[in-house]
């Protein structure tokens, strides 16, 4: 009877984990690199947000941060940054129509500002447990960046993943389709789309 | 199509342009089926759509479980939960290599995640329905039916996409038929219909319809092979048999003999695959306590128990008179047949008086004179009539086996008679044929998984201490350990972790599929 029960718990716990897939789900491997060939990650998120007319992409990598895989659907796309110092998923970048900057200030963007974008900080937790929300709006989309990091870890991660950012104007991309398939990447900066 | 798919799935993979030309093809009809749109199709599109929610997937998947756990079908549930798991697993993974965005040129209007090709939604209805019609439905009519059903709904669920735009037609048509495909070759694999019938009239796995085309098979198999009309099939003791399916036929007069019944196993390729399951489990948990070597071919398997049989019918054993092997399917299907005990009963359900103990003990002392060990003494498989014991299933008898073996084929006769009986009874009959030291030595090395399961559950039930009080009566012995170590076992061991390990990283490695 134990042993027919360990199997059951076995089978049970196998099944668990099998109805727990979800049939459209999923963190994707593929880096949005800005100004890679290969764009489909970045035509993806295009997609997810049509009415936004900057796509957040990766520029380079700050010593210690890595990348940690992207979610894309409908309506928004986040993608993941870890880091050796301020921990697992420190930084997530978020794209989506809009988002609600109610509880944070304006500031000004400093070096290396996008024109046409405004940014906004949200703080949730200073120092020893550095939490941020950071708000970039600009025409038709808003990438939200929750720092999150670990106990102990300085402030000044911040600064160094934010070089890590960058955008791709949605025009590129829509440019970039219609070379690689003759289609319109539908939305924001290309014809309106039949349908 | 499976050529098709593959060729395309390089080709797109490798080669840019041609995905451009895809995409083209696509978006074009797409664009013929964006013509219908109407508020109110879209309102029943959307509807459809919901086949592919995540809250449908789940509960087919949940209740699909939940009924297998029931039934205690855990070959198909074991087979559905892989066939799950190995579609989701490799539509992610492809869906990565492929990296294709959703349909361009055309509005998409209900929501979506990820890649789109293969359509990973249609993946996981389809594998989670024909997973259904294989581990639930009853083969034949029923069967049918779900399928004609089943293909509806995965047709709907492909226009919907395609007229909602979600899914380009050539990502849709894929996740179908890998959905549909995987399941498919899976259960037919694992457990073909013919094996591993669903049905709903209770029954072990390892027993086999002998009905339909399988029965006439038989009837004629039996009557061009060893002369008999087969009169009436019926299966018996199928509670006591977990390693074929047993028969009781009734056959019709010849010139020599009258209308009588046969005693016959059936066994099929499954049992052989079993017995290799069996012993390589044995090997692993206990080692090479005795000859582990596998059978080859169901020939082989029915080979060995014609010889076991007639080699104690001709020792004077009281076993079955041989009747000979019948091929029912070459290599796939074998019937031993033997003579039936007409009238006989298991030893659990008859009374035994001393003149039986002596013929159950007497039975395992011949045995041991003529160099034999039955290896599976348990109550199903001694009978009696008419107040004589007879002996059954001689599948596992070895020829020159070990003491060890032998002493514990004792100390099982000695037990199943003792639970119809008392311990100092048998053990003082047992002084007319073995020494104290023999009955001591039994009883050093029955221990676990030396004694059937049967017996062990039936001695669970009785209550006393059987064992206990035979050693007690016996002189003192150190118990005999029956943990061998080899290499060979410490190989197998390591191989078959080695294997799970291998399993759990592909589950790991793709863990962001269930994330």
């Amino acid at each position: 009877m134990r042993r027919r029960g360990r199997l059951g718990a076995a089978i049970v716990s196998v099944g668990a984990a099998a109805v727990l897939v979800p049939a459209c789900g999923g963190v994707y491997p593929q880096e949005p690199t800005c100004g890679a060939e290969n764009a489909n990650v970045l035509i993806l998120t295009a997609q997810a947000v049509p009415s936004a007319t900057l796509v957040p992409c990766i520029a380079e990598f700050p010593s210690g941060w890595s990348y940690d895989g992207s979610r894309i659907g409908s309506g928004s796309a986040q993608f993941f940054l870890n880091s050796d110092r301020a921990g697992f998923h420190a930084l997530e970048v978020g794209l989506t129509e809009s988002c609600d900057v109610s509880n944070a200030v304006e500031v000004t963007a400093g070096a290396g500002a996008v024109p046409g974008v405004r940014v906004y900080e949200e703080p949730i937790s200073l120092p020893p447990t550095f939490q941020v929300n950071r708000y970039l709006r600009f025409e038709g989309g808003c990438v939200t960046n929750q720092f999150r990091f670990t106990t102990g870890a300085s402030a000044t991660l911040a600064l160094e993943a934010q070089q890590a950012l960058s955008f791709v104007s949605r025009s590129v991309l829509v440019e970039q389709a219609k070379e690689e398939t003759g289609l319109s990447l539908c939305g924001a900066e290309a014809p309106p789309c039949p349908g | 199509m499976v050529v098709y798919f593959l060729s395309l799935l390089i080709g797109v993979a490798f080669f840019q342009p041609l995905a451009g030309i895809f995409d083209r093809f696509d978006t074009k009809r797409l664009l013929w089926i964006a013509n219908l749109r109407t508020e109110s199709l879209t309102d029943v599109m959307l509807f459809v759509n919901l086949l592919a929610s995540r809250w449908t997937i789940r509960v087919l998947r949940w209740g699909t479980i939940a009924a297998l756990v029931g039934f205690r079908r855990w070959r198909h549930l074991v087979v559905f939960l892989g066939s799950i798991l190995a579609a989701e697993i490799v539509a992610y993974q492809i869906s990565i290599l492929l990296g294709r965005s959703r349909p361009l040129g055309i509005t998409i209007i209900a929501a979506w995640e990820g890649y789109s090709m293969p359509s990973r939604p249609l993946v996981g209805l389809a594998v989670s329905l024909v997973g259904i019609i294989y581990a639930l439905v009853v083969p034949g009519r029923p069967r049918e039916i779900a399928k004609w059903i089943v293909g509806g709904l995965i047709l709907s669920l492909v226009f919907a996409r395609l007229y909602l735009a979600v899914d380009h037609p050539t990502d849709a048509a894929f996740g179908a038929i890998m959905g549909i495909a995987i399941p498919l070759v899976a259960f037919r694999w694992y457990t073909p219909t013919d094996v591993f019938p669903v049905t709903y009239r209770g029954g072990k796995a390892a027993h086999l319809d002998v009905g339909g085309r399988r029965g006439e098979a038989i009837r004629r198999a039996l009557q061009d092979q060893l002369g008999y009309e087969i009169l009436q099939i019926k299966p018996v003791g199928l509670e006591g048999s977990g390693g074929s399916t047993p028969l009781r036929l009734r056959v019709a007069a010849t010139e020599n003999e009258p209308e009588q019944y046969l005693f016959a196993k059936l066994y099929a390729k499954s049992h052989v695959r079993a017995d290799r399951w069996y012993k390589l489990g044995r090997s692993i948990l206990y080692g090479a306590l005795e000859d582990e070597t596998p059978f080859q071919s169901v020939r082989r398997f029915v080979e060995y128990e014609d010889y076991t049989l007639r080699l104690l019918y001709d020792e004077g054993l009281p076993t079955p008179r041989p009747y000979g092997v019948v091929e029912i399917t070459p290599e796939r299907e074998y019937m031993i047949v033997m003579e039936f005990f007409d009238g006989a009963v298991e030893i659990g359900d008859a009374e035994i008086d001393d003149q039986g103990i002596d013929e159950g003990l007497q039975i395992v002392r011949k045995m041991w004179d003529e160099g034999l060990a039955h290896r599976d003494i348990k109550p199903a498989n001694l009978m009696v009539r008419d107040g004589k014991v007879l002996v059954i299933d001689v599948f596992f008898v070895q020829v020159r086996p070990s003491p060890w073996r032998q002493a514990v084929d004792l100390a099982n006769m000695m037990l199943v008679l003792a639970v119809k009986s008392d311990a100092k009874r048998v053990y003082e009959h047992a002084l007319e044929s073995f020494t104290e030291d023999d009955i001591a030595e039994a009883f050093a090395a029955a221990r676990g998984v030396a004694s059937p399961t049967q017996l062990r559950s039936m001695l669970k039930q009785d209550g006393r201490d059987l064992v206990g009080e035979f050693r007690s009566l016996a002189p003192e012995r150190k118990q005999i350990s029956i943990q061998r170590w080899s290499v060979r076992r410490v190989i197998r061991t390591a191989g078959v972790l080695l294997l799970a390990l291998v399993a759990l990283l592909v589950v790991v490695n793709n863990w962001t599929v269930f994330a």
